[in-house]
């Protein structure tokens, strides 16, 4: 007897063949000629430079978590304007009161002050006072860096 | 479509009174800038026509919002009690000394607390999986961050982290055998569940512990043994108010969701016996298993309760204790059993708010909430004091008081259930139980202050309101009939 999740299972399977058979055979047949471009780092058709491993302004934390609720809000929003023309006016009022809900909280961001961008003055690493980071630091200036491909 | 939606948001109001009251406080909190603690004033205002519009509910039973929440006396009993606790807390919190340095954050307390109302009022009356989940985060998100209040403080932010991680952890347990049990039933609400399970002829014992999955969730909440070790240091690190919400409101929520979940999914309608030991689906022994964790709940609580000398943890301890002491109701899941519990809850709700609050009032006069300085207090603030005694003696289960009516009825269904070991383990650790609860009177009583110690003046409303909390717990240790009337009239539902 197959129960529900045994189909589960099998998509799981099913799933994991695909990708593997799938890079096995281009593998297989695909011609192999790297070069720096096609093996840079992808950062969505930008060059890129500098350590991934940054310090970066915690604000950004706060914003994105504002973000998420919004996109939520928007994806919420998709399934309801497809069937919006067959429920009318309740669905309209549904939606209503959900976005105001969320609408009282973005006033409460707003209020507190949460979206100002006042920008702290940015903390400056200092490499001399650890020797063996600027010596990394040259070693990487050695390397042929991405802006002069 | 809309004529059964608008029907339902009738039946919605309580609900949706606290949704507008989270709605003003919010924009409240923006717009007026006062010293003066407007938002809580809003929440109290909020709690009462919520209990109002709760009261018109009464005797009412239905489903709304396509069988997702239902109005039913047992969910009237304990959302009433809920929004009597959240007054009571609200109260507290107006009062607070410990609150008053963060008070520029005030409106985002009430604003998180009645977020808690909201979430615990929707776990005792949904009756849909998915619904009781929500509920359920709704809860844990909100009391999160509410303990983590005092963020200066180390303790809070250190219980926060700890409860969210036990709490993140529990939840996700619970969730993985809520989605098993839908897999194997294919619905969510409880009662097809039961259908579903009443037509099947095996029962797989994965079922069994997907359902020992969501007894984690709900365990964590009620804070039984095993699951009970985030509450000592969440207890210890929370403002004191939100201890006492955490120790009444959250675990009477949490209650109200277990009798609900196990009474209808898991009991069919002949599976009660006539001594009250319910058959449920085969496999693990339920009672058996029930019965087990209230014993060590109650054992566990006690004895670590004696050497605590916080008064926080040591409440927080006899919490862990009384949850063994509900939890024994539980086991005898008839008439008897719940109406018991119901009993209960209402006269702990009154005495342990009651110890939360004298121990908050010196907390705001001595600064200490260690029982070893409670010494001379008896004489400094003779009337806290002597509340806090009769608070104490009634957690305790010594007669005249409250507490004694309540573990008489629990002890007595156990009996007529044909549990005497657990019975007989209750008794000694009820027993042990006093040496705890009386050293803090022996230190309030028994020593004389310093002579630069001078007595203490509170203030009308907090006499006021230690009257208000003093007055069932003496009353119903002798009259209590209406509440067991009221609460054996709200298992009906059940049909036991």
């Amino acid at each position: 007897m197959i129960t529900n999740f045994g189909y589960v299972l099998l998509f799981i399977i099913t799933g994991a063949l695909f990708v593997g058979v799938a890079l096995f055979v281009s593998k297989l047949i695909r011609p192999d000629r790297p070069n720096d471009t096609k093996l840079m780092t992808y950062e969505c058709g930008e060059i890129p430079f500098g350590d991934a491993r940054i310090q970066f302004n915690n604000r950004f934390y706060i914003i994105g978590l504002m973000f998420l609720i919004f996109e939520v809000e928007i994806l919420l929003l998709f399934p309801w304007a497809v069937v919006f023309k067959e429920i009318g006016w309740f669905a309209f009022f549904v939606m209503f009161v959900f976005v105001f809900l969320i609408f009282i909280g973005f006033i409460y961001e707003l209020g507190k002050g949460e979206l100002k961008w006042d920008i702290p003055a940015p903390l400056i690493p200092r490499y001399e006072e650890n020797v063996g980071v600027i010596e990394e630091e040259e070693k990487r200036e050695t390397v042929p860096s991405a802006k002069k491909l | 479509m809309i004529e059964q939606a608008l029907h339902s948001i009738s039946q919605f109001y309580p609900e949706i009174v606290i949704i507008l009251t989270l709605c003003v406080i919010i924009v409240a909190d923006l717009i007026i800038k006062s010293d003066k603690p407007v938002t809580g004033w809003i929440m109290l205002g909020g709690l009462v026509i919520s209990g109002i519009t709760i009261l018109f509910q009464a005797g009412q039973n239905g489903s709304f919002f396509y069988n997702m929440v239902v109005v039913d006396p047992f969910a009237v009993f304990f959302k009433l009690l809920l929004v009597l606790a959240g007054i009571f807390v609200v109260l507290f919190s107006l009062q607070s000394k410990e609150l008053d340095s963060y008070y520029t954050r005030k409106g985002e307390y009430y604003m998180l607390l009645s977020g808690m109302m909201l979430g615990m009022m929707l776990m005792v009356s949904s009756t849909n999986l998915l619904m009781i989940y929500i509920a359920f985060e709704v809860t844990s998100i909100s009391s999160y961050v509410l303990v983590g209040f005092t963020k200066k403080e180390t303790d809070s932010a250190e219980a926060s982290t700890k409860y969210i991680i036990y709490g993140a952890v529990s939840s996700g347990i619970m969730l993985y055998g809520i989605s098993i049990l839908i897999g194997f039933t294919g619905a969510t609400d409880l009662a097809a569940i039961n259908d579903a399970l009443q037509n099947r002829a095996d029962i797989p014992m994965i079922l069994n512990i997907s359902i020992l999955m969501i007894l984690v969730g709900m365990g964590f909440k009620i804070a039984v043994v095993p699951f009970h070790f985030w509450a000592p240091d969440v207890y210890e690190g929370a403002p004191i108010t939100i201890t006492a919400i955490l120790a009444v409101a959250s675990k009477t929520a949490a209650l109200g969701l277990l009798i609900r979940f196990f009474s209808v999914s898991f009991i069919d309608s002949n599976g009660l016996t006539a001594t009250g030991i319910w058959q449920t689906i085969e496999g693990i022994h339920w009672t058996t298993l029930l019965g087990g964790m209230a014993a060590l709940a109650m054992i566990v609580g006690n004895l670590t309760a004696l050497r605590q000398d916080n008064i926080k943890r040591m409440l927080a301890y006899s919490s862990i204790a009384h949850a063994g002491y509900l939890l024994m109701g539980v086991v005898i899941l008839a008439q008897e059993g719940l109406a018991s519990i119901m009993l209960y809850l209402f006269i702990y709700l009154f005495m342990n708010l009651g110890a939360f609050y004298v121990a908050m009032l010196f907390s705001n006069s001595i600064q200490t909430e260690s029982i070893e300085k409670y010494k001379g207090l008896g004489f400094r603030a003779p009337l806290e004091s002597i509340a806090m005694t009769i608070f104490l003696v009634s957690l305790t289960g010594i007669p005249p008081t409250g507490g004694f009516v309540a573990k008489l009825y629990i002890f007595s269904a156990a009996i007529s259930g044909g549990w005497i070991w657990l019975v007989t383990i209750a008794g000694i650790t009820t027993v042990i139980s006093l040496f705890y609860y009386i050293r803090v009177v022996k230190n309030m009583f028994f020593y004389k202050p310093e002579s630069n110690e001078g007595i203490i003046q509170f203030d009308l409303p907090s006499k006021t309101i230690l009257l208000i909390l003093l007055v069932p717990i003496l009353l119903f240790g002798i009259y209590f009939s209406p509440i067991l009337e009221f609460a054996k009239n709200s298992v009906q539902i059940f049909g036991m």
